[in-house]
């Protein structure tokens, strides 16, 4: 495959619309990863939440990947494409072509020729990563490459504004359960 | 209460399969008691396919996405078979397959609500650093639903 630009501006108002249709994470990044791989015409689209505590990826939202290799064994961030997370774009044109996979034999078994692997930055942090399979080998174009680094700038974004969403609507269940008999005599 | 009426939640997880096993093991042999097994999916996005080249390029591929999700509808009565060889009544076990509009949270708690379920069955995978971004759908579950017996299967 030629390294031919595919992300366009009418791509990134396609995208982004879609994903603003819903407030809830899950379905943002759903919709992203099903937009990706209609619009690229890849095999599969990933989403990572980085846990930093135990340096594993963790799926937040998949398509076009079999259950079985998402539930392979724990992504970790120094082993798999590695230069991610130090927020670098990875691009592996070739699995068979290459040792920065941690499960490179199931790679091979699920019909991955290759795997562009973008960190989604927050602050200056990486919260995680985007990353695209293609069922053949892949010379993605390095325009293409920057705007989906600007797609995970904005997973980001969402990541985060969910984050604080939650930790307000938690507030709100602790508070809901607070029994009146302790505001008594506190007004 | 009598336990008559069971949720299952489903997302074709290998801890999916260990909440089949544990519905099995405690309700199957209980006469009378039916199991719905529960999967929201994300639908594809709507998008205006006419509305330019890029998105009439996309027309086909949508379809293509809608068809591999309607591949889990099948993948979810092939669930009900194995429930089944299990030792449920078949005639017991039900389906529902329907597209997401809320969080997963919401979709169980509204599905349990207007069917009236008795018990609630959710799996939980420990220590997620997703919860944290997406919230708890066990957590979130257990704290809205009054007068349901929740199980959470870890």
């Amino acid at each position: 495959m030629s390294a031919q630009e595919k992300i366009d501006i009418d791509l990134f108002k396609v995208v982004f619309r879609a994903i603003a249709q819903s407030d809830d994470l899950d379905i943002m990044a759903n919709h992203l990863t099903q937009l990706l791989v209609a619009a690229l015409e890849i095999k599969g689209c990933t989403i990572f939440a980085l846990n930093p505590e135990s340096n594993e990826l963790e799926n937040l939202a998949s398509f076009g990947l079999s259950m079985s290799y998402l539930e392979k064994g724990p992504v970790l961030s120094g082993k798999s494409i590695s230069d991610t997370f130090k927020g670098k774009p990875t691009v592996i044109p070739d699995v068979n072509n290459t040792d920065r996979l941690q499960y490179p034999q199931d790679a091979r078994a699920e019909g991955i020729g290759a795997i562009v692997s973008v960190p989604i930055i927050f602050y200056g942090r990486v919260v995680g990563a985007l990353r695209l399979y293609h069922n053949d080998v892949w010379d993605i174009s390095e325009r293409d490459v920057d705007s989906l680094l600007v797609l995970a700038e904005n997973i980001g974004l969402a990541m985060t504004y969910t984050r604080i969403l939650n930790a307000l609507k938690t507030i709100r269940y602790t508070v809901d359960d607070i029994h009146s008999i302790w505001l008594l005599g506190q007004e | 209460m009598a336990i008559q009426k069971i949720l299952l939640a489903y997302n074709f997880t290998s801890l999916d399969q260990k909440a089949i096993d544990f519905v099995t093991s405690a309700f199957s042999h209980i006469e009378g008691v039916e199991i719905t097994i529960f999967h929201a999916f994300t639908p594809v996005p709507e998008i205006d396919t006419e509305a330019s080249l890029v998105t009439g390029k996309l027309k086909g591929s949508l379809s293509y996405l809608s068809q591999q999700i309607m591949q889990r509808e099948n993948d979810l009565k092939s669930v009900t078979e194995k429930l089944a060889l299990n030792g449920f009544p078949a005639d017991r076990i039900h389906t529902v397959f329907r597209p997401r509009k809320k969080d997963i949270a919401s979709e169980i708690i509204n599905l349990t609500r207007e069917t009236k379920f008795d018990a609630v069955v959710i799996n939980r995978k420990a220590a997620r650093i997703t919860r944290f971004f997406s919230g708890s759908v066990s957590s979130k579950v257990v704290m809205t639903l009054k007068d349901t017996t929740v199980c959470i299967v870890s």
